[in-house]
């Protein structure tokens, strides 16, 4: 602990210490938390990527599945869902361009940028731009009148000394964690502690507590690898621009280009129709 | 003498059930509707190539076995990935002769997902190469 580090001893409660700090001799036991300042935050520049398989929880050999530990009447209902992909009949919320939310964004394989202020961690996802707001400034969550079901729920966290940054996340939507569609209900609770193992590697251990789904919490490890190519950035990703994906008999498919009755014929389509139709194309003069 | 007019359907003898959810795990949406069990291949002229999200399209027209003009649709990745796969917007422009190895649709239609596109410089375009980054 340096002097320069203010210890926050609770979300609420700040002290700063001019010498070194108890949590020494007293550690680990929840370390206490740290301020940190701009020159302090650990760095975690770079674009990062998700090891591993599209799969939440990559501990299983299965591939077609996870294992959570489920309630009977959700572990039944995931074996049908799993029963039915297999057969060739899938659903994906995502197929509607639905954002991933928390903590489903975790296990996607796309770009993502982790953003360190004293006060707030920006976790920047490419896919659908999606973008958790960890708030470090010791403020507590919202008051249970003020919650309800969000794609990123509430996030509020804190630092430890040697860089580990403690996030505890609440007031999520029902979703499910991965394609193969094992669910959480708005009961879910999260932590997690994130730090950067090695040069090239964040890791974010999980704890997920659902008192509706699971039968006991739940520990996951996940860990994302740094790109090698600086030149890499990360776009705007307009899902609905030209989705041509769609549900039919409970299952995904595709309306191709060129057959029309896309829900959302985006922006390829509407330049299509401007051919067709002289009012569109005057307006896109 | 058919040059583009090969529209040969061959087994891969893949593994399908292994492939559940594992696959089609870079794509937006489900692979259900595509059959990764085979393997189509199109050689046929570039009439469009929409770079956009979530996914790209590249549009063939290729003569059937009878001879007859026909429209394929191709699924790539969206733009980010096949711009990391080196795959630009103006990689493949219209009237450029292609040959193009997809994963049929199911149901039949004249579609499926881009495995790769050899060019007729005999360039292979591969779109999911975006998905295999280099980290450090």
């Amino acid at each position: 602990m340096t002097l320069r580090k203010c210890v926050v001893l609770s979300f609420t409660a700040l002290a700063c210490f001019t010498g070194t700090l108890a949590t020494a001799e007293t550690k680990p036991a929840a370390a206490a938390s740290v301020k940190m300042t701009w020159d302090e935050l650990p760095d975690w520049s770079g674009l990062w990527v998700m090891e591993g398989r599209i799969i939440f929880d990559n501990s299983g050999k299965d591939p077609t599945r996870q294992f959570p530990p489920l309630k009977p009447e959700y572990e039944a209902r995931y074996a049908a869902i799993v029963k039915d992909a297999v057969a060739g009949k899938e659903f994906d919320p995502l197929t509607y361009c639905l954002p991933a939310g928390f903590p489903r964004v975790l296990a996607e394989p796309f770009l993502q940028e982790l953003v360190l202020r004293p006060e707030s961690v920006y976790w920047i996802h490419e896919q659908q731009n999606e973008i958790r707001r960890i708030y470090t400034d010791g403020r507590s969550h919202p008051p249970a009148d003020e919650l309800y079901p969000l794609w990123e729920g509430h996030s509020v966290g804190h630092w430890e000394a040697d860089g580990t940054l403690v996030v505890d996340t609440i007031s999520l939507r029902e979703g499910i964690y991965d394609r193969t569609g094992a669910p959480h209900s708005t009961q879910l609770h999260v932590t997690e502690r994130i730090r950067k193992i090695d040069a090239n590697t964040i890791e974010d251990q999980l704890t997920l507590v659902d008192p509706v789904v699971l039968t006991k919490p739940w520990h996951v490890v996940k860990r994302y690898k740094k790109l090698n190519d600086p030149s890499l950035r990360i776009d705007h990703w307009a899902c609905e621009e030209d989705n041509r994906a769609v549900v039919k008999d409970g299952s995904t498919d595709l309306v191709l280009p060129g057959e029309g009755g896309s829900k959302q014929p985006g922006a390829a389509g509407f330049r299509e129709q401007a051919e067709k139709t002289p009012q569109l194309k005057s307006q896109e003069k | 003498m058919r040059p583009l007019a090969r529209h040969t359907l061959l087994l891969a003898g893949l593994a399908l059930a292994a492939q559940v959810f594992m696959a089609q795990a870079f794509a937006h949406h489900s692979f259900a509707m595509f059959d990764r069990s085979k393997e189509v291949t199109v050689a046929g002229t570039v009439k469009a190539f929409n770079y956009t999200n979530p996914h790209s399209w590249l549009q063939i027209l290729a003569k059937d076995e009878n001879g007859r003009e026909k429209e394929w649709s191709f699924e790539m990745e969206g733009p980010s990935t096949l711009m990391r796969a080196g795959i630009k917007p103006g990689a493949l422009k219209p009237g450029d002769k292609v040959t193009v190895k997809a994963w049929p649709l199911k149901d039949g239609r004249a579609a499926g997902a881009a495995v790769n596109i050899t060019k007729a410089d005999g360039t292979v375009l591969d779109p999911r190469r975006g998905l295999r980054i280099p980290t450090t």
